[in-house]
């Protein structure tokens, strides 16, 4: 059995299974122990359509984690994700009793109830409510209201919530392979956790991980979560219109996605040719590099220009995210798609990692495994003897796992 | 054939290639560097100095009084008045003469004044004139431009065929990176290659024949802008690759805006070991760069000095208006009466009897169009509209069955009530080969 303080992040991924294996130290940060991964099936828009193969696949994931890491894995924190989850914005507001003055702990979770006595669709539940900020007594920008004195205390929340039996289905998945589920977390939320510092998150970011099935995002301003979501389309997506564009199979569509692949345009020279080398089952080809960042091009503006609209819709001013846009995900790897994001953003953008972390370095340098990390560090935050610091204060859950 | 056809022109033998002004020499020069052979080279400009750098064999100085040696300082005016005064000693030189090439750049004084009337001249000697203009770059200034212009429609009164290369688009045509010199260059060569290319067609006898005829025809349309590409390969694969390298020259636009044009002239000039097949291979190839309805004038020669080697030349015009370019398509349609000359191997003299009447005609059109224009254009309005209807229709037709590839069984990300599963060039019908 795993030591008390090592935890297991599990991200299932359209493309590919990711498992992180990481130690929780004494001084708050993680030590990667090892990544384990294995190449995702049955899996679309990040929701599972094939129990039975994405099982298998998730076996071969922990396989791959226990051997790399040295550990075994009992429990795991479980990512999800899928356009069905979304997040909203509620004031919470409770008044003290009359007997007393001081603001104290179950107060909090008075006011927390409170904040979710909104109505969601049927089928949903909630997955998250982030605190976002005090009032007391009307009074802004309290941080910790706990023995401060007041009449009435109030608080903004960020609930997200998706629906039930889709969150359900990927943790039975997981139950049915081994490990016990401790905890689902909606991933941008865990990606924030490793590829933003505290500060940043102060001066307000962006955070975009476009994988391989769906695009989550995630904005921070003032230390708290403002707006999350998650849009089903992906890298997936940009490989299928280079297939269906080329009429090349998958599997080279992907590949020339990676290696040759751009989303800006104008950077090849006109008529410039990639080869295809034939292989058994497939003659082979001479294709445009224009015609292929074009395809690409179209697709990423697009996606942005999508996200980009959401966030306007929502209220939220892209310009004053002072620390910039943070782009991580297996596709923040395509050649060009920093320069189209600042484009669309007109904000730095960073194509990033999971920072703050220790251990194998190589390990996670890798754009593709920020969420499967970034469930560690949320996983420490969580922990009820860490100390008790921002991030503990900035979300407390919902105690939804007797639901399964 | 030609040579038949016109017993005037029958020796085409004699051809004078004038370079005129400074950017006319520096085309020319180029094109003896790079070995034009059966034809004299002369430079005719008012300025002594780049004369006297140029290195062709025949120089003239014009304009001695008018400038005294110095350029037009960007004058027209001062151009025209310069080939005025050389009148009798340009006639002298394009005596004679039965194809005068001019390789002129607009926009300056020199070749904007002094063309359009030595193009005059050499009409007068009753020869071919083809003109080589560059148009100048678009940051050169708008005056330069019209100028330019001006110009242009002056030459296309006078000479049989202008062949017009902006300068912009040689911008494009090398990397950004490229230095400048390498951008001229490029330029330059793209002239001197079309100015032999030109000059082998016509003089060159093949086994299936292209003439000037075919040529006026294909870039007959008024402010055309010229498509040309030219490859050269060797190897197994020469078909395929010079024509690869034809689409690839500057102009081509990759064989992009092949699709658009009324008609299309391909050579095609190899060794003697050129095959059928390759031949074969190579217009297929092309075929599916141009529209179905594109009328291609295909020309095939045997050149045993070329040995190994395989040369495509690639010529179209694309017209800036719709309504010109449609145009001359009534007349190509009487014309499309004509016995295919291309697929008889052997010259007979049936073809060329045949071939008569139908060139006849042609040339009748052709005189009788400015009176004709106003029907021919009413005619060739209503036609353009039923295109362009069929073809909107068309593209609907296409894009009816949405294929959404692997996403075909998932959930559909449906957003403003567009299904973003179906790729987005797609949606947005961009164009995709």
């Amino acid at each position: 059995m795993a030591r008390d303080n090592i935890f297991v992040g599990l991200e299932i991924g359209t493309y590919k299974i990711c498992v992180a294996v990481g130690e929780s130290r004494a001084d708050g940060t993680v030590k990667i122990l090892g990544v384990g991964e294995a190449p995702s099936r049955g899996v679309r828009k990040g929701e599972i359509v094939n129990f039975e193969t994405a099982g298998k696949c998730i076996r071969e994931a922990l396989v791959d984690a226990e051997e790399k890491s040295d550990v075994m894995i009992g429990s795991v924190y479980l990512a999800v994700t899928g356009s069905h989850i979304e997040g909203f914005n509620n004031r919470g507001a409770i008044s003290i009793p009359e007997d007393r003055e001081e603001i104290c702990e179950e107060d909090f979770e008075e006011v927390q109830a409170n904040a979710r006595e909104v109505s969601i669709p049927q089928p949903n539940m909630f997955v998250h409510s982030i605190l976002q900020h005090y009032y007391v007594d009307g009074q802004d920008g309290v941080l910790n209201p706990i023995g401060m004195l007041g009449r009435r205390l109030e608080a903004d929340f960020h609930i997200i919530h998706g629906v039930g039996n889709r969150i359900k289905n990927s943790v039975r998945c997981v139950k049915e392979v081994g490990p016990e589920v401790l905890d689902v977390v909606f991933a941008p939320l865990a990606t924030a956790q490793v590829v933003l510092d505290h500060n940043q998150k102060g001066l307000g970011a962006l955070v975009v991980d476009i994988g391989g099935g769906t695009t989550d995002f995630i904005v921070y301003t003032d230390g708290a979560v403002k707006l999350c979501g998650c849009v089903g389309l992906g890298g997936d997506h940009i490989t299928n219109d280079i297939s269906l564009g080329l009429s090349i199979p998958m599997n080279k569509a992907e590949r020339i996605k990676c290696e040759d692949g751009s989303a800006m345009l104008g950077i090849c020279r006109p008529g410039e040719m990639i080869l295809l080398k034939d292989e058994t089952g497939f003659a082979g080809r001479e294709i445009e590099r224009d015609m292929l960042h074009t395809i690409i091009h179209c697709r990423v503006r697009e996606m942005f220009e999508m996200l980009r609209r959401k966030l306007d819709e929502a209220g939220c001013a892209v310009h004053l995210l002072a620390a910039g846009m943070m782009l991580t995900g297996g596709c923040s790897m395509i050649h060009g798609i920093r320069d189209l994001a600042e484009e669309i953003f007109g904000i730095p953008v960073h194509v990033t990692h999971a920072q703050a972390v220790v251990g194998n370095v190589s390990a996670f340098e890798n754009p593709q495994f920020s969420t499967a990390i970034g469930l560690i560090k949320y996983a420490q935050a969580m922990q009820p003897e860490a100390p008790r610091g921002v991030l503990r204060r900035l979300w407390k859950k919902f105690p939804f796992l007797g639901f399964w | 054939m030609i040579e038949l056809l016109r017993p005037s022109k029958a020796a085409l033998a004699v051809i004078r290639v004038l370079g005129i002004g400074g950017a006319g020499a520096n085309a020319l020069d180029r094109l003896l560097l790079d070995g034009m052979s059966g034809a004299e080279l002369h430079a005719v400009n008012t300025d002594i100095q780049s004369l006297t750098a140029s290195v062709a064999t025949g120089k003239l100085q014009i304009g001695r009084s008018t400038t005294r040696g110095l350029g037009t300082g960007g004058d027209p005016e001062l151009g025209y008045q310069a080939a005025e005064e050389g009148a009798e000693e340009l006639r002298a030189l394009l005596q004679g003469a039965s194809m005068v090439f001019l390789l002129v750049g607009l926009g300056g004084g020199t070749g904007s004044g002094a063309a359009p009337l030595i193009a005059n001249f050499a009409r007068e000697q009753d020869a071919l004139v083809v003109v080589f203009a560059t148009l100048p770059f678009h940051f050169e200034g708008r005056r330069r431009m019209a100028q330019a212009e001006e110009a242009l429609a002056a030459l296309q009164q006078q000479a049989d065929v202008v062949v017009c290369f902006e300068n912009d688009r040689m911008g494009e045509a090398v990397s950004p990176r490229a230095p400048i010199h390498e951008a001229f260059a490029a330029a330059d060569q793209t002239i001197s290659q079309s100015v032999r290319a030109v000059s082998t067609l016509v003089n060159q006898r093949g086994l299936i024949h292209l003439g000037l005829d075919e040529l006026t025809r294909t870039l007959r349309a008024q402010n055309a802008r010229c498509i040309f590409g030219f490859g050269e390969a060797s190897g197994d694969n020469r078909a395929h690759e010079a024509l690869a390298r034809a689409l690839k020259s500057p102009l081509m636009d990759r064989g992009r805006l092949l699709g658009e044009t009324a008609s299309v002239l391909v050579n095609i000039a190899g060794g003697e070991d050129m095959t059928l097949n390759e031949v074969q291979i190579l217009m297929e190839e092309l075929g599916r760069h141009i529209g179905d309805d594109t009328r291609i004038h295909f020309g095939c020669a045997v050149d045993p000095q070329l040995g190994a080697k395989m040369r495509v030349t690639v010529l179209s015009a694309i017209d800036a208006s719709a309504q010109l370019a449609t145009a001359p398509k009534p007349t190509l349609a009487v014309v499309d009466a004509e016995p295919e000359p291309v697929i008889t191997f052997v010259e007979t003299d049936e073809a060329v009897t045949a071939l008569l009447p139908a060139a006849e005609l042609a040339a009748e059109l052709a005189a009788q169009s400015p009176a004709a224009a106003a029907q021919l254009a009413r005619r060739t309005e209503a036609a353009a509209a039923a295109r362009a209807a069929r073809e909107a229709k068309q593209e609907q037709m296409q894009f009816e069955p949405v294929t959404r590839g692997r996403f075909e069984k998932s959930e559909p990300t449906i957003v403003d009530g567009e299904d973003l599963d179906v790729p987005t060039f797609l949606r947005r019908n961009m164009k995709v080969r």
